[in-house]
């Protein structure tokens, strides 16, 4: 399944950095697919996708994709911003449990306060320099 | 059998802006700052500088221009050493830990005089600056830095989920930075010793919402020299010291959030740090005179008050408006001014709190002091208190 994608006439203002290994989630993501690692031997997955099993430690991985569901568990709307966000700010991040039984903490999207415990999607944010996910209500 | 470690000396600067901008005709310099605060601290503890074993220091800040700053002082001070010398890195607990290694040295015999002590200067340096540092501190470099969080937007994410969870309200938190001023309205060392009233705090500017100027950390600029030794030298000296009774240490194995999915304000870290404290001392929270919690904001006072058993799940905030935390209150959290008041020097602040607790234990603090204080708690942390270093003390007279 894909994402909606949102494609965004800027650069990133702190692009991530890629790895040989990272590459694939970055590469994934700008054509709108959200993936991961999962555990061949314990089944786990894991986010960020990582080069060994934090679980078992193991070093046999699958990539799976993620359905790109979750609910917000909190978030804030950050004013005092360092430099490079500056131009950004205020601006909204959060922390989204994905249906898979993950956290992961993001930009979330939208203007009014949005619910706890409320159903989010992912979404990608196709910045001219490459992608980002965020996440925004249902 | 390890030998016991005691606090037997203290000296600390006003918690302020002191760090001058590079083009200032004079600058504030770090070891001329601390080296004072030596000399002060060994007076205070009345013993010969030739006692000292080791030296911990917390690492100063980037911004220091001395470099191995640990190794500097030991030739500036001249101050041979047989024990270690060494600068200690670790966040927010920087100098819990620094105090922790001069403490191992006492507990292994290698020293019976060992300080701890460092200097945290960084005003000079704007927030947003200072910021490009921090934010990569506290979350993954690439999969959270990228969405903008800052240090203190965590705690201000704690904040919405304890006031969804907890029918708590911005209100009751912002309580905790009106009494934490009024503390450190009686504290001659606090930055900032004007009161407040509620309505002022909750009339400032947003920083991360919901919390606003008032009820997050200050820029600051501190350092502090503590003098640890070896119970037998403590009784030498004939003064009043606090003997370390109790000590917990618990790192969850996650950075800021946990990727599967917890009860994020529980502070699982400080739950158990702080359970190990209390056993090793043999003691309850209900033993406890005070505590001086390391609580960058509002929310966090409030959650390891809880995590530490002072107040149940979910009534911290509650607690902390009707006084229970104020002092005369059932236990005084903060008696400094906390880390809103006070200031927060961040590599430095843990060693403040060991100096308001030797004040406290020592009956010394003034019109601050807790009445009969006997027992105190401090804390220290890492990430989103992802890490905890818990203390219990005791007053020896």
């Amino acid at each position: 399944m894909t994402l909606p994608i949102i494609d965004l006439n800027q650069p990133r203002s702190y692009p991530p950095r890629v790895s040989a290994f990272t590459q694939r989630f970055w590469g994934a993501l700008q054509d709108g697919r959200f993936e991961t690692t999962r555990c061949a031997d314990c089944e786990r997955i894991t986010f960020p996708p990582k080069p060994f099993c934090p679980h078992c430690w193991s070093k046999n991985l699958t990539w799976v994709p993620l359905r790109g569901r979750g609910r917000l568990y909190s978030q804030t709307v950050v004013h005092a911003a360092p430099a490079v966000f500056r131009a950004e700010a205020p601006y909204r991040v959060g922390i989204v449990d994905l249906d898979e039984g993950l956290r992961i903490a993001t930009r979330i999207l939208c203007d009014a306060p949005p619910a706890l415990d409320a159903p989010v999607e992912i979404v990608v944010l196709r910045y001219v320099d490459g992608p980002l996910f965020a996440a925004r209500p249902l | 059998m390890s030998n016991t470690v005691t606090i037997l000396g203290a000296a600390a600067l006003k918690v302020g802006k002191w760090q001058g901008s590079a083009d200032a005709p004079t600058q504030a310099l770090e070891h001329e700052t601390l080296a004072n605060l030596v000399v002060d601290a060994m007076r205070d503890a009345g013993v010969d500088r030739r006692e000292i074993n080791s030296l911990a220091f917390s690492l100063p800040r980037p911004y220091t221009q001395q470099k191995y700053f640990g190794t500097f002082m030991a030739n500036y001070l001249r101050l041979p050493c047989d024990g270690s010398v060494s600068e200690i890195m670790g966040n927010g607990m920087t100098a819990g830990l620094a105090f922790e290694a001069a403490s191992n040295d006492i507990r292994l015999g290698r020293s019976k005089v060992a300080l701890a002590l460092g200097v945290n200067f960084e005003t000079a340096i704007s927030a947003a600056e200072h910021m490009m540092s921090s934010m990569r501190t506290t979350g993954d470099v690439d999969f959270h830095v990228p969405f903008g969080f800052t240090p203190i937007s965590w705690y201000a994410m704690d904040a919405a989920r304890y006031i969804h969870e907890f029918k708590s309200s911005r209100e009751e938190l912002a309580s905790v930075a009106v009494k934490n001023r009024m503390h450190a309205s009686l504290n001659p060392i606090a930055q900032f010793r004007k009161p407040i009233t509620l309505e002022e705090v909750l009339a400032q500017p947003p920083i991360v919402e919901p919390l606003g100027l008032y009820e997050v950390p200050p820029r600051s600029d501190g350092a502090v020299c503590l003098v640890l030794a070896e119970e037998a030298v403590a009784r030498a000296s004939r003064r009043p010291y606090v003997r370390v009774k109790g000590r917990g240490f618990f790192h969850e194995g996650a950075h800021q959030i946990n990727e599967v999915p917890n009860d994020m304000i529980a502070l699982i870290a400080a739950q158990t740090a702080g359970r190990a404290a209390f056993a090793e001392a043999g003691v309850a929270p209900d033993d406890i005179d005070l505590a001086e919690i390391y609580a960058p904001c509002t929310i966090v006072e409030v959650l390891v008050s809880e995590a530490l058993g002072f107040a149940p799940r979910g009534h911290g905030a509650r607690m902390a408006r009707e006084g229970e935390t104020t002092l005369g209150g059932r236990i005084p959290i903060c008696t400094s001014g906390g880390l809103q008041s006070r200031g927060h020097p961040a590599y430095v602040t843990p060693f403040y709190s060991f100096v308001e607790i030797m004040d406290q234990l020592r009956h010394r603090a003034g019109e601050r002091q807790v009445a009969d204080a006997r027992l105190a708690v401090t804390s220290a942390e890492l990430g989103n208190y992802n890490a905890a270093l818990v203390h219990v003390l005791e007053a020896v007279h």
